[in-house]
């Protein structure tokens, strides 16, 4: 019989949002804000909100204009990825840019009418669809 | 870094000025769908998602904003900071016309999260835990409750070593009882499989509680 573990109290602490009080050290690391030059430069210093619409998983794909346009090398890459649809994370990921960057210039080149955005209203999806999905994960293997 | 984003670009200028039309057919891209798969660090959020996701898990950087609250001076407003945090994602194609993210967050100890736009339009979200460090998905759990997100919380078997049984988990997390607490493995896809049909389960009990009203 041993005695009680000290590394493992006989209960989990309780979830501290249900206490009166979070832990006193609840304060950001120094630093962790991160600022660089270079996504500033690509989207020419744009801070104006984009379509809150445009999220990480929205399918992005050109537009058959886009071949013709006059385009930065990040605008282009962007317009050559989505050659077959594209989610805007995963334009991020290749061309690793940061996703905010990612936003204002897919954004910016669906001003320009080069690429189609497919935004789904931010609305929950329907159970349909839901089905369709757990139909979907019971098939694999 | 050296990175140059337009590669084929540079190696073969001509190409893409001269781009075909016919291969360029518009292919009409799948509605896609998420899942988030949340956690402290070092859970098993990046296997989770590796497990099930038909492309090795890729990355991107976000901004993050974290919020702490004033507790030495419990008057004193909350502090914001943006922080830029690596996600990794993977997909699961349903079909041609339906497609699955899911999106490994991490959630740092001791900071409540706010991410709006991560959470817009998913499905719900599957906390990973880790019993050894229990309260490192205490923000997780504390943000998708306020978000009204359907979310599931499962524990990850490390080793098969279990610092606590699913009950005390329950009990330390105070979930609400219809929020379920299960255990699995990440590293296999049968059981990461089998969590998020229970994420699904809750999704699609929202989705007609809303459909209904
Ligand atoms: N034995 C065992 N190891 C695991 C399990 N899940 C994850 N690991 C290992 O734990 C480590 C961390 O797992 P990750 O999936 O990278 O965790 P993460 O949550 O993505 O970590 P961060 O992104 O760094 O926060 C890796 O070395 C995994 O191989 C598990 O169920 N059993
Ligand atoms: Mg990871």
């Amino acid at each position: 019989m041993t005695g009680p573990d000290p590394d493992r109290p006989a209960v989990p602490g309780i979830r501290p949002f249900l206490r009166e009080q979070a832990p006193a050290d609840d304060r950001p690391p120094p630093g962790e804000q991160t600022t660089s030059l270079r996504p500033f430069v690509l989207t020419s210093g744009r801070v104006a909100a984009v379509d809150p619409n445009i999220g990480l998983e929205t399918q992005v794909s050109t537009h058959p204009r886009a071949w013709g346009a006059r385009l930065s090398p990040e605008q282009r890459a962007i317009v050559q990825l989505c050659a077959q649809p594209l989610s805007v994370a995963e334009i991020s990921a290749k061309l690793r840019l940061h996703f905010g960057v990612t936003r204002i210039l897919v954004a910016d080149l669906r001003a320009a009418g080069c690429l189609e955005v497919h935004v789904v209203e931010s609305e929950f999806p329907d159970p349909d669809t839901i089905m369709r999905v757990i139909r979907g994960l019971r098939s694999l293997s | 870094m050296a990175f140059d984003p337009f590669p084929e670009n540079r190696a073969a200028p001509s190409d893409y000025r001269a781009a075909p039309t016919d291969d360029r057919v518009k292919t009409k891209p799948p509605v896609p769908v998420k899942i988030i798969v949340a956690g402290g660090f070092g859970v098993g959020k990046t296997t989770t998602v590796g497990a099930i996701s038909e492309i090795s898990p890729l990355t991107t950087e976000a901004e993050m904003t974290m919020e702490s609250v004033g507790v030495d001076h419990p008057n004193r407003a909350t502090t914001k900071t943006t922080t830029t945090i690596a996600m990794d994602f993977g997909c699961v194609t349903i079909d041609h016309t339906l497609k699955l993210y899911l999106f490994g967050t991490p959630g740092q100890s001791r900071f409540s999260f706010m991410w709006d736009d991560l959470v817009r339009g998913a499905l719900g979200a599957l906390v990973v835990v880790d019993t050894s460090r229990i309260d490192d998905c205490y923000p997780a759990v504390d943000y998708f409750e306020r978000a009204g997100l359907p979310f599931v919380v499962g524990v990850n078997t490390f080793n098969g070593q279990q610092g606590y049984n699913l009950d005390e988990v329950r009990w330390a997390l105070a979930v609400r009882d219809d929020v379920p607490v299960l255990q699995f493995d990440a590293r296999f896809r049968g059981s990461v499989r089998d969590a998020l049909l229970v994420v699904l389960d809750q999704a699609l009990d929202k989705a007609l509680r809303m459909r209904q009203t």
